[in-house]
């Protein structure tokens, strides 16, 4: 099974709810990647403002970022990096992935939203 | 005369601000000391004044205080807590990481959830961690004000629970996820705070209804956490000696509150500790509250005078000229900020001008104050509770339409995190100074340290606002810029007459000046001196005042009013009008 390895950039928490205001992309994207792992896949997510020494360890990772911040969030797949800048869609993610969607998980594609940092 | 029998290893001391938690911490620390035990006084305040009444300069690990052998405290500053703890999280980065990365990670770790959290963290350091404090026989906690002493008491408890049934792994612990390997210390936290062998909780009140009325709700809480062994000091009890008026208030006023405590307080173990009219900052001012007998008590009234500054009357003439705007009292709790805020509320309102009083301070009375309805004037409290069931359920009805019943779950589970609190209830602040574009809003704010965090926490958001796309209210992208304009905001600081309530609200001054906003009048509460009293204990506190009014007065001020302690309560509107002459 494929491992799935999102870099987010620092925040307070993976929903945004401690942000001024709910962005429902990560929310959104936060059970996406619960169904992901349902189907077997194992899901390790960092943030920047607390698992730092993962962004560290991770060349690839670092080299991205220094080209830029807002090229956070990195999503890797088996150690290869496949998107910057973005939360991809379910549907996405299960095309990246080989996993197939059944019809009642399909959900409304929204992405491209880069991600709020936000806390308290 | 202090009992110290049966005193178990922790003590804590919590109660209204200004009750004198610290100088009772000290002092029984200091009655332990002289029988030979090996004491500890901490300080979690972040208004922390323990230097002063120990005659000792302190830092962050135990000093030996000079002259008492066995004594020894510290001070836990949560700002320098939260700067070191944010400095231990990002330095080892520094050179892995593009310059960008560090500084978004030191932004994450600005906030007012950090403080708390590194706060907290040295908290059960020595409370969770036996090893930390094995050189003493008691480590005495002089905590800080009451809303957030609960919230450093209910924390080890939330966040265990968090934690546990948390299952989506490190979500909404925000900065505390770093911490989450110290569960087994915030155990032990909340297992030796709830171990009556272990720990004692000393509730401290003033004999008045309202620190009673403190009291008994954080007596309520305490034991809803588990925590049993409480016992009650009522400070600074006034007997009269004399039938001076003011004297003679005072002391009926003291047994009327003290008859009419709430029943589960009362039942509680007791002690009293007298008026001292020599205050209580230094080591022979602690000695007289460990052993008051041995004062001698003055035989005539004391003479002293010296110019006074007028009432509030003036200070409310020129706030109503200005037709609109924001007036917050701020100070110290228990200095009197909820009498002057309402004062000036209703003052206002006589005046012809459109007014709404509303309160963030979780131990205010502001309604109770303020008593029966007055044309133009309206009455608000900003209860944390109530602003966080609403913030979770304004972002529960708009997630619910575009959210599936797997994303709803998960973010309900964040919903539960120590920061929505902070969320809410700032929102409900800018939305109460929002406004005061239309009439007058006076805000009688929370104690210090709360106030300062809820002005840093004004400041990470209004840089969040700035940042962020789409959504946020004007009310809170226009506040920062509001408190910092004086023809919008006038900030009064309230304080007592005394050492220790002075040197508070100079420093409250300070930090406001670094957050940009210059207070534009002192109001000095519940002066003695001021009130014409001839009682020999009265008077000479009274005398003591003197020092501390001419500061006041002729240094920290830009404007200054005295209020007189008045023999008829400043309660409900007619008592509040004695107020505005």
């Amino acid at each position: 099974m494929p491992k799935l390895e999102i870099y987010d950039p620092a925040m307070c928490c993976s929903t945004g709810v401690c942000g001024v205001d709910v962005d429902p992309v990560l929310v959104q994207f936060a059970a996406d990647l619960a169904w992901v792992g349902e189907q077997g896949v194992a899901v390790q997510r960092y943030n920047l403002g607390q698992e730092p020494q993962a962004f560290a360890a991770n060349p690839a990772v670092v080299k991205e970022m220094e080209a830029g911040i807002d090229r956070l969030p990195i999503i890797a797949i088996d150690g290869q990096i496949v998107t910057t800048g973005l939360y991809p869609s379910r549907a996405q993610l299960a095309q990246k992935l080989g996993l197939t969607l059944s019809g009642g998980e399909e959900t409304p594609t929204k992405s491209c939203c880069s991600p709020k940092s936000g806390c308290c | 005369m202090i009992a110290l029998n049966g005193t178990p290893r922790h003590l804590f001391f919590t109660g209204k601000g200004g009750v004198g938690k610290t100088s009772l911490s000290c002092a029984t620390g200091l009655a332990l000391a002289e029988q030979g035990r090996r004491v500890l006084i901490v300080s979690t305040d972040p208004a922390s004044n323990l230097d002063e009444v120990l005659e000792t300069p302190l830092s962050g690990s135990p000093t030996a205080i000079n002259g008492v052998p066995g004594l020894a405290a510290l001070n836990i500053d949560p700002e320098a807590a939260a700067a070191a703890y944010r400095e231990r999280m990002v330095a080892p980065y520094r050179n892995l990481l593009p310059a960008a990365a560090i500084q978004s990670m030191e932004e994450q770790f600005s906030g007012a959830c950090t403080v708390e959290i590194a706060a907290f963290d040295e908290f059960a350091k020595l409370l969770g961690d036996a090893g930390a404090t094995a050189n003493f026989d008691h480590v005495i906690f002089d905590t800080a004000p009451t809303g957030h002493t609960l919230r450093l008491l209910t924390l080890p408890s939330a966040w265990s629970g968090y934690i546990d049934s948390n299952q989506g792994g490190a979500s909404c612990l925000g900065p505390l996820a770093g911490l989450e390997k110290q569960k087994a210390l915030y155990a032990a936290t909340v297992d030796r705070l709830s171990d009556p062998a272990q720990t004692r909780v000393v509730l401290v009140a003033r004999a008045d209804s309202a620190a009673l009325r403190e009291a008994e709700r954080t007596r309520h809480e305490l034991a809803e956490l588990g925590v049993g062994n409480l016992h009650l000091i009522v400070n600074g009890l006034f007997s009269a000696r004399s039938d001076d008026a003011i004297a003679q208030a005072m002391d009926q006023r003291s047994s009327a509150a003290l008859l009419a405590m709430p029943p589960g307080l009362a039942g509680l173990p007791r002690q009293v500790v007298p008026f001292l009219p020599r205050g209580t900052v230094g080591l022979d001012a602690l000695r007289a509250i460990v052993d008051p007998a041995a004062i001698a008590t003055p035989e005539g009234p004391a003479d002293a005078s010296t110019p006074l500054p007028a009432g509030l009357g003036a200070l409310i003439d020129e706030l109503a000229s200005a037709g609109h705007g924001v007036v917050m009292t701020m100070g110290k709790g228990g200095v009197g900020k909820t009498t002057v805020a309402a004062a000036v509320a209703v003052a206002l309102a006589r005046r012809g001008h459109k007014v709404h009083l509303s309160t963030t301070d979780p131990a205010a009375h502001v309604a109770a104050a303020v008593g029966s309805e007055i044309p133009g004037l309206s009455v608000s409290r900003i209860d944390p509770a109530d602003e966080v069931a609403a913030y979770t359920e304004e972002v529960l009805s708009k997630a619910r339409g575009t959210l599936d019943a797997s994303a709803l779950a998960l973010l309900e589970e964040d919903l539960r995190s120590p920061c929505t609190e902070e969320i809410a209830v700032f929102r409900a602040f800018a939305r109460e100074v929002d406004r005061g574009s239309e009439g007058f809003v006076v805000l009688d704010t929370a104690p210090t340290g709360h106030t300062i965090l809820l002005l840093d926490a004004a400041e990470a958001y209004h840089r969040e606002v700035l940042r962020t796309r789409g959504e946020m209210p004007a009310a809170v992208t226009q506040l920062l810029p509001r408190l910092r304009d004086p023809a919008f905001t006038h900030v009064l600081v309230v304080t007592l007459p005394e050492a220790t309530p002075v040197h508070e609200a100079e420093r409250l001054q300070g930090d406001l000046a670094r957050a940009g906003i210059q207070p534009w009048a002192w109001v000095i509460e519940q002066s003695l001196l001021a009130s014409g009293s001839r009682d020999p204990m009265l008077s000479l506190r009274g005398a003591y005042e003197i020092p501390f009014i001419r500061r006041v007065a002729d240094t920290l001020a830009p404007r200054c009013a005295l209020v007189p302690w008045l023999a008829a309560a400043p309660v409900g509107v007619d008592g509040l009008r004695q107020l505005d002459h």
